[in-house]
């Protein structure tokens, strides 16, 4: 079971959790049994209250919904937290141009850590302008890394950028940086 | 269904819910070994116990998959990188962000002691980020500027406020230099000292002027 902050695990925090009474603003039972008194006066012939005192006679199930409520929020709460070292908020987003002359391609992508390296045909397609390709797109803030991917098998890095040395495969790659540009 | 059961069924769910995300990755299912998914699964667990972040470690892994490095290759390059963060993780302390951890795991790759790296962020304080020096400091040391050189630059050009403007110019001078044939250290040496000074960045805390 995964531990989150102070050794606890999610398990326990959820427990912890659930075990809070669910507390609702005082005015909503008194908003809710002037609706059910109105929709009472109201239908009273049609046979309506049924519906009301179905709500009102099953606590077992509002208690396993409210239930679920915190236990979904909890989840969300934990999730969300930062995992690792300080987050660096990188989240905003950038316009990147790249831009890769090379007049003698066939075609020419660009993958790197912003697309997940092109897996699942997430590579960006650069348009070819006589030779210089290019292609624009958002990127997250934050530092990248990435190649030209030229004619679908051809790893080319980056000549204008600075280079990554993280070469663990025998492959070129260049290093970017991009600004949050939301700060 | 009593009141029980469907306390029971609702933990379940949730727990089921918080299943690592990387567990189910449909971008790993098929392309990698079991053993080497348990493997990189356990590398994963251990940095997120570390306080490293996480996410370089699965972009090292697609892209293993993405050149088509076979399970071993792809788990010794997520476990080096690992040791890599978890270096200059300790060398930044827990002050550094894990953009800046990751330029300071491409400058050790490169070649420079992560305590140089400590050094620079102790210099600098809180509030300048380190991301772009230090990924500039990867790339002049790949080209040949020797370590000592690369870092006293870096050092400088930190020390005397300059903005990351500056410093990618810096890096596109003498990246330019060095293609042109001037000896790597000299072009780092020269091309610090041509960066305009800005304010330093300073640790002490600031004066309050009211």
């Amino acid at each position: 079971m995964p531990e989150w902050g102070g050794g606890r695990t999610t398990l326990e925090m959820i427990v912890q959790e659930l075990q809070h009474p669910v507390r609702l603003d005082e005015s909503f039972e008194r908003r809710v049994m002037v609706r059910v008194r109105r929709l009472h006066a109201e239908r009273r012939s049609r046979g309506w209250v049924a519906v009301a005192s179905r709500v009102t006679h099953r606590p077992g199930w509002a208690a396993a919904l409210a239930a679920s409520v915190v236990a979904v929020v909890t989840l969300g709460l934990i999730k969300s937290r930062p995992e690792s070292a300080r987050d660096s908020g990188g989240v905003g987003m950038a316009p990147v141009q790249f831009v890769l002359v090379a007049p003698n391609a066939r075609s020419v992508a660009v993958v790197g850590d912003f697309n997940n390296w092109g897996l699942n045909d997430s590579a960006l397609v650069a348009t070819n302008h006589q030779g210089v390709w290019s292609v624009t797109a958002p990127v997250p803030a934050g530092v990248h890394r990435y190649a030209f991917l030229v004619n679908g098998k051809q790893w080319v890095a980056d000549p204008s950028a600075p280079r990554s040395t993280d070469d663990d495969f025998g492959m070129p790659s260049s290093a970017l940086v991009v600004e949050d540009s939301t700060r | 269904m009593n009141r029980s059961a469907r306390g029971l069924a609702a933990m379940i769910l949730a727990a089921a819910a918080i299943v690592p995300a990387h567990a189910q990755d449909p971008r790993i299912e098929n392309r990698l070994d079991a053993p080497s998914r348990i493997a990189i699964s356990a590398l994963l667990d251990s940095a997120r116990a570390q306080g490293i972040p996480v996410e370089p470690l699965m972009q090292k892994m697609y892209e293993g998959l993405a050149v088509g490095a076979d399970g071993p290759r792809i788990v010794s390059a997520v476990r080096n990188l690992k040791v890599e963060m978890a270096t200059v993780h300790r060398a930044l302390g827990t002050v550094a962000t894990a953009d800046e951890i990751k330029a300071a795991a491409s400058a050790v790759h490169a070649g420079v002691p992560a305590v140089e790296l400590g050094k620079i962020k102790k210099q600098s304080g809180l509030r300048r980020s380190l991301t772009l020096p230090f990924t500039v400091l990867a790339d002049i040391v790949s080209r040949g500027v020797p370590v000592e050189a690369g870092v006293n630059a870096i050092r400088s050009l930190v020390g005397a406020g300059a903005k990351d403007a500056d410093i990618n110019d810096f890096q596109r001078n003498v990246s330019g230099d060095i293609e042109k044939g001037a000896p790597p250290a000299a072009a780092a040496e020269t091309r610090a000292k041509a960066v305009p000074a800005g304010k330093p960045e300073s640790t002490k805390p600031e004066q309050d002027d009211h």
